[in-house]
């Protein structure tokens, strides 16, 4: 190389490399804040309560506006910071509180319930809360095309009379007894918006939060509500919620400080979250989740019961909790938490784990051929539970083929009944009153499931744990064990275990709360 | 030429109508229902049968598809079933997102390669051809998925001092500091196997026209080596460039579906993957229609200017 092409390569280089440093120096003085250091900007570690910022919070989905009044996907945020409901559990019994109604009275005939409501509670837009906003939420609760869960309870509600604004009495068509399931699921809406509710265009309730911006698949800011009923609540400025569809992405936002809560993270995650330095994992007591194998009961193959019987014998489900929930939850045979009314220890270990009587059990039947065993793709923890069973069902002789399906496939699939086998998927509910489970969820459902199940036993017992004037009564119990009687007598539907929903957050943040409904509630939380 | 026009317009027309049957007829053709999505799991027959006929799904598909037809003849996108808003909204949305993505990853992958190319050719070195040479195969190799996770890792987890994903909370102009860094490591993790593309294709293009007669003419006039690489190889080599660089647009719009679920940005690729999974006909039938009438404009206005450029096909000739 000539000297004066090395000439030229010395310019070339320190011209560049004024130019790269021009550049960067400009983009630093320009970015004198960076993106990352205003994400984790929020004050030393103090679990004293302090006024302001903003909380960041990741969820893998967007909130479908259609879906307001059913509880899955991200409608829990949505509802847990904007929304009320006129009482509310607390997160370890089924005693209502008050919130939005003040108290009420059930009448002896369990025919009606007569309640005041609060007088000082304003929606977002201003407009006072009276009773014919009470009127309206249930009667657009009990609306099939809002899909909402408890409908059945709310269409259940005859009459509404208004005695005064703050004075509304319901009257049943015979009493219901998880009608305080109703009052504290229902949330009440705004009237005037309500039809730019399923369009995503307004949600305006009476809660804590103001939802502010929605940018689809992206963003939901929620801005303090100043005329909050409760004084000096929330103690947050703002909420931002950001959709994070990927599992990692969800991981990295969290563990770089993009975010301080992250939701629906793989238990694995969370586990090491616990662990981790600056980092903790709360876990949604009381708002349980249970994980479970149907089975088609019209299919020649699981038409008998002894099948069924072998097949809850040879699941695992202490290695399912152990090792697919990380221990977030505990094995059950009965749907019903620890919490419940209905949870009774003792039945509750029916079906543990014995191999030996399931091949007891089936050599007296026709050991069935290969069966498939359908499983939604989304949920990690539904493919990692699918294949244990499927290794477990192996070791008493059942061969079993794997059947993955997407959401919106596997979803007509379970509403239509039309899994050829067996399916493992979640349910919730049986946290609520017991009766409750057997009019909301689908396969549960006496008179049409998923299972094809059908028995004039179980529609009684179901019918008369749901009419009992009280859902927490001794009468109520004992009808809760006639249904826990026909699940385990009948099997359509083998429970495996009971689980918890988990969040993992920064330490900076305190005071996150939630409803049995898993709905984040933010009104105590705050930044240290 | 307006002959000629006219004698095309009606097969484009066709293919968007041929386009706009399949689109409608194929989504109906995949199992799952936006009724049952919306429903849930757990809802019941009676609240499935409501929710379809709000969602009009009960109508027969030919009453249907004449509705969509009518609505997008009204410019009238619609709403979206499950996402919620309009879909103008949506799709202007998302495909902002997109296009500032992918038009940050082309101009970075452009400078690179341009820069690296020139280097390389400008200063032959052994040590620094290997080093191109391997992070060019590195940077081809692995799948945007892989370095999307490892930039995360490495600048948003490990260090930290970028955001792992997301677009900038205020928007791209209020803040523009901000904006750049969100832009950062998806761009670059998109940029990648382009520019690794690019400089391969340049630096060989380089190196074919310094072997031009021109060259060793320029050299005998003792111009520098520099000024014949800048100003007359690079000069040449890049019209060619730009053919490669059109073709490497299309690697890079692909490529962002997957970089955008890995970085959490809202683009199109979220928004048709979401409107899939979980059946959101009218969103999905736009987006598809929408790049359907794109690529027959394009193929449109290429066939025009071959016409004005070459009579023989504005004529019908051979």
């Amino acid at each position: 190389m000539s000297s004066s092409q090395a000439l030229v390569r010395r310019n070339f280089l320190r011209n560049s490399g004024i130019a790269a440093f021009a550049i960067l120096g400009t983009g630093a003085l320009a970015a004198c804040t960076s993106a990352v250091s205003e994400q984790k900007a929020g004050g030393k570690d103090d679990a004293q309560p302090v006024r302001g910022g903003t909380l960041k919070v990741g969820v893998p989905t967007d909130v479908i506006p259609a879906n307001l009044l059913t509880n899955s996907g991200s409608v829990p945020a949505v509802i847990g910071l904007v929304y009320e409901t006129l009482v509310r559990y607390p997160n370890d019994k089924l005693e209502p509180g008050p919130l939005l109604a003040k108290s009420w009275t059930l009448a002896e005939d369990g025919l009606s319930l007569a309640l005041e409501l609060r007088e000082d509670v304003t929606f977002h837009t201003g407009r006072p809360f009276t009773a014919k906003d009470v009127e309206f939420s249930l009667r657009t609760y009990a609306d099939p095309k809002w899909s909402a869960q408890l409908k059945s309870t709310a269409a259940a509600i005859t009459e509404y009379d208004i005695t005064a604004p703050n004075r509304i009495v319901l009257k049943f068509a015979h009493p219901i007894g998880n009608i305080f399931d109703l009052l504290d699921t229902a949330p009440i809406l705004d009237s005037e918006t309500a039809a730019q509710l399923s369009t995503g265009e307004k949600f305006i309730g009476t809660g804590a939060f103001k939802l502010t911006q929605r940018t689809p698949n992206s963003l939901l800011v929620f801005e303090r509500n100043e005329q909050y009923r409760v004084p000096e609540r929330p103690y947050l400025d703002r909420v931002e919620i950001s959709i994070i569809p990927d599992s990692q992405a969800l991981v990295n936002a969290l563990k770089s400080g993009q975010i301080a809560v992250a939701h629906s993270l793989n238990y694995r995650d969370n586990e090491n979250f616990a662990k981790s330095d600056g980092f903790t994992t709360v876990s949604y007591d009381g708002a349980e989740l249970q994980i479970y194998v149907g089975a088609n009961v019209a299919q020649p193959a699981l038409a008998d019961v002894k099948v069924r019987q072998a097949i809850a014998y040879a699941i695992d489900r202490e290695r399912i909790i152990a090792e697919v929930f990380r221990n977030a939850g505990y094995p059950v045979s009965l749907p019903w938490p620890k919490s419940s009314p209905a949870f009774d220890n003792s039945r509750n270990n029916t079906y543990t784990r014995d191999i030996a009587k399931a091949k007891q059990i089936l050599a007296q039947t026709t050991t069935p051929p290969n069966l498939s065993l359908s499983y939604d793709t989304s949920y990690p923890y539904s493919a990692a539970t699918a294949q244990i069973v499927q290794a477990n069902l192996a070791e008493i002789g059942i061969g079993v083929t794997l059947d993955p399906i997407e959401p919106a496939t596997f979803v007509k699939k379970l509403i239509g009944a039309e899994f050829p086998g067996l399916w493992v998927t979640t349910h919730s509910w049986a946290q609520f009153t017991p009766s409750t489970l057997t009019v909301s969820a689908y396969p549960f459902n006496a008179r049409k499931n998923s299972s094809h199940f059908e028995s004039p036993a179980y529609v009684d017992a179901a019918d008369a744990a749901w009419k009992v004037k009280q859902g927490n009564s001794a009468e109520a119990i004992k009808a809760y064990q006639a249904v826990s009687n026909q699940l385990l007598e009948n099997l359509f539907l083998i429970e495996i275990g009971v689980y918890n929903q988990q969040a993992s957050t920064t330490r900076k943040v305190h005071g996150l709360n939630w409803t049995k409904r898993r709905e984040t509630v933010l009104t105590d939380a705050f930044l240290s | 030429m307006t002959r000629y026009l006219l004698r095309r317009l009606p097969s484009a027309v066709l293919v968007l109508f041929a386009a706009s049957v399949l689109i409608f007829l194929l989504l109906r053709l995949v199992p799952g229902d936006p009724a049952l999505t919306l429903a849930g799991p757990d809802a019941s027959p009676e609240t499935i049968a409501a929710i379809r006929h709000q969602l009009g799904l009960d109508r027969s598909i030919p009453a249907q598809y004449v509705t969509w037809l009518g609505d997008l003849f009204t410019f009238d996108l619609g709403r979206s079933y499950i996402i919620g808003g309009q879909i103008a909204d949506l799709v202007g949305r998302g495909l902002t997102n997109t296009l500032v993505l992918t038009g940050a990853a082309l101009l970075l992958a452009v400078v690179v390669s341009v820069v690296l190319s020139v280097v390389s050719v400008a200063w032959p070195n052994r040590w620094l051809n290997a080093v191109v040479a391997a992070a060019n195969t590195v940077a081809v190799a692995l799948p945007t998925f892989v370095t999307g996770v490892l930039l995360v890792l490495v600048f948003a987890v490990a260090l930290p001092v970028l955001p792992a994903g997301g677009v900038p909370p205020d928007g791209f102009i209020a803040r523009p500091d901000i904006a750049v860094q969100y832009l950062l490591l998806p761009s670059i993790c998109l940029a990648m196997p382009v520019g690794a593309a690019l400089t391969r294709f340049l630096t060989e293009s380089l190196r074919t026209e310094l072997r031009k007669p021109y060259v060793l003419t320029a050299r005998s006039q003792g111009i520098s080596h520099w000024q014949i690489v800048t100003r007359g190889a690079l000069r040449n080599a890049l019209p060619t460039m730009v053919t490669a660089l059109g073709l490497q647009t299309g690697q890079l719009l692909g490529g962002a579906v997957l970089v955008e679920a890995a970085f959490a940005w809202p683009g199109i690729g979220q928004l048709v993957e979401q409107g899939i999974s979980r059946r959101d006909y009218p969103v999905v039938q736009v987006l598809l229609l929408l790049s359907v009438a794109v690529f027959v404009t394009i193929q449109l206005v290429t066939d025009i200017a071959h016409a004005y450029l070459d009579p023989r096909i504005r004529i019908g000739g051979p």
